[in-house]
């Protein structure tokens, strides 16, 4: 078993330097199609995170300011209950807890300003699900008379939001993801072009194998294996792509100004870390469908 | 060991490489396979080693009907069988060491295995002293030796080989056949396909005799016609 394993190293090292140009060409493009599949991912997750504040139906946020009094909280109240069966289908009061657990997300990418915020200052949110069939209109009536109750900070609508972001998801998703798509086919291709050629490099050493009895699988082992290895180094080089992207981009992101929007854009670490796994198993995968076809195909050099 | 029974095989409607073959090689013995080119020897051997099929009859190798043999056994098959070939077919970026070891690594043998067995096979086909030599640092006779202990070094039944002496000159080609004879006192059957007229003719061993495919003369001791 040992000595198998021994053997089987040997001889994928052994490939991996005779082939060193197609190798390294076959690594790169791995890694650029892994990395615009990555940066896809991360976009996707970066809108998400735009978006998750308006998940549940709410169409509709009054964010009240902190040193609004209880009687000021009930009055907001009272009028949204005015209108709770008419164009309001519900609501709910997300109190302070709840409204700094949103800042943790929303502000993930700019911990500057999260930590000026705390228990004392945060602004507490209506969050209004409207009835269906409530026009778009009627909600923006309601927004202005609602901008006018006493300490309301700011009164938001996701129509004004939603319709852009969701467009410039689909943008993004679509065309990212199709170039992703096509180069991860150009990856597999050259890791098949790669193990072909170096099967045919050693057509001899094959021949000699299949003649004294080695397995098919003994054969194929190595050259499969060096397709994976190509395709989990690729895979690493996207992570590191993604990493320092993502390093920039929050760095960036934090210099924006305080309205911008674009902290939420921000992808947390464990959201990067699920990233950078797919980006892996991906890489493996290419490596693998890549190799194991070429191996099975040109056995009979 | 080695009984071929009305064996046909064609490669296309108007070249047929054998017709109606049979015959039955007993353990141990030693067969001269002659005939002119195009004869259907290369094919035969071929047919023995399930490098191909027949349409017609049945190859038995080692009591097993090899036409019926699923492609996952054929491996185990081959660890029986030891192909020496005329251009050696040896890997020139191994060592002499290397080669025959290689034979040995690749069905799993241990390596404590490879390292007792690799030196007594060459120390058998006289060429102790040459393990670190590549191919191309050996004369032609000593390149073919090699391919003969890399055959020989999973102590097969049956050794095969095609025009072993093809590439040598007479002296170098008897120093093989001498080879090959030794190791067909060890037990092992030999088979081996040659147009050296010579050589069959010196050795007196059994020789079947192919024309176009059809097998025209099975002779106990015979001679090259």
């Amino acid at each position: 078993m040992l000595s198998r394993l021994t053997y089987t190293l040997r001889e994928t090292w052994a490939s991996f330097k005779r082939n060193v140009t197609l190798t390294v060409a076959a690594i790169i493009t791995s890694a650029v199609s892994l990395l615009i599949f990555g940066l896809t991912l991360l976009i996707q997750h970066g809108f998400d995170n735009l978006l998750v504040k308006w998940e549940g139906g709410i169409e509709m946020i009054v964010n009240v300011r902190a040193q609004a009094s209880d009687e000021q909280r009930a009055v907001i109240s009272a009028a949204l209950d005015q209108q709770r069966g008419v164009i309001i289908q519900s609501y709910t009061y997300c109190d302070v807890e709840c409204s700094l657990a949103d800042a943790d997300r929303v502000l993930a990418g700019d911990p500057t300003s999260r930590e000026l915020l705390d228990e004392t200052n945060i602004p507490t949110q209506f969050k209004v699900i409207p009835n269906e069939g409530t026009e778009v209109d009627t909600l923006r009536a309601l927004k202005v008379s609602y901008n006018d109750l006493p300490n309301v900070y700011s009164v938001e609508l996701a129509e004004d939001q939603i319709d852009l972001i969701a467009k410039l998801k689909g943008f993004a998703g679509l065309y990212t993801t199709g170039l992703a798509i096509a180069l991860m086919f150009a990856a597999v291709l050259l890791i098949w072009n790669t193990i072909r050629t170096a099967m045919y490099a050693r057509r001899r050493e094959i021949e000699v194998m299949k003649l004294v009895g080695a397995t098919d699988w003994f054969i194929r082992i190595p050259f499969m294996l060096e397709g994976l290895i190509q395709g989990v180094i690729g895979g690493l080089v996207a992570c590191a792509g993604l990493w320092f992207v993502n390093n920039r981009w929050t760095a960036g992101v934090a210099a924006f100004p305080d309205d911008s929007g674009f902290e939420a854009m921000v992808v947390a670490g464990n959201q990067l870390t699920v990233v950078m796994l797919i980006i892996l198993g991906i890489g493996a995968v290419v490596g693998m469908i890549g190799s194991g076809i070429a191996a099975s195909r040109f056995l009979d050099v | 060991m080695i009984r071929l029974e009305n064996v046909t095989k064609s490669y296309s409607a108007e070249v047929v490489a054998l017709r109606d073959a049979s015959f039955d090689i007993p353990k141990g013995e030693f067969v001269f396979l002659v005939g002119p080119s195009g004869s259907g020897k290369s094919t035969l051997l071929r047919l023995l080693n399930r490098e191909d099929r027949p349409e017609r009859g049945a190859v038995w190798v080692a009591g097993r009907n090899i036409i019926d043999m699923p492609p996952s056994r054929v491996p185990h098959l081959r660890r029986n069988i030891g192909n020496v070939f005329q251009d050696y077919k040896l890997l020139p970026n191994k060592t002499v060491f290397e080669n025959v070891a290689f034979a040995q690594e690749v069905i799993g043998r241990p390596k404590h295995v490879i390292r007792q067995q690799v030196p007594a096979v060459l120390d058998l086909v006289g060429l102790a002293g040459k393990e670190d030599r590549f191919p191309h640092q050996l004369s032609g006779g000593e390149q073919q030796r090699v391919s003969v202990a890399r055959a020989f070094a999973n102590r097969p039944l049956i050794l095969l080989a095609d025009e072993p002496t093809g590439n040598l000159d007479p002296a170098t080609g008897e120093g093989i056949m001498r080879l090959l004879d030794r190791i067909n006192k060890t037990g092992t059957t030999v088979v081996m396909a040659t147009h050296d007229q010579r050589i069959v003719n010196t050795m007196r061993k059994r020789v079947i005799q192919l024309d176009r495919g059809v097998i025209v003369r099975d002779q106990a001791r015979g001679v090259y016609e």
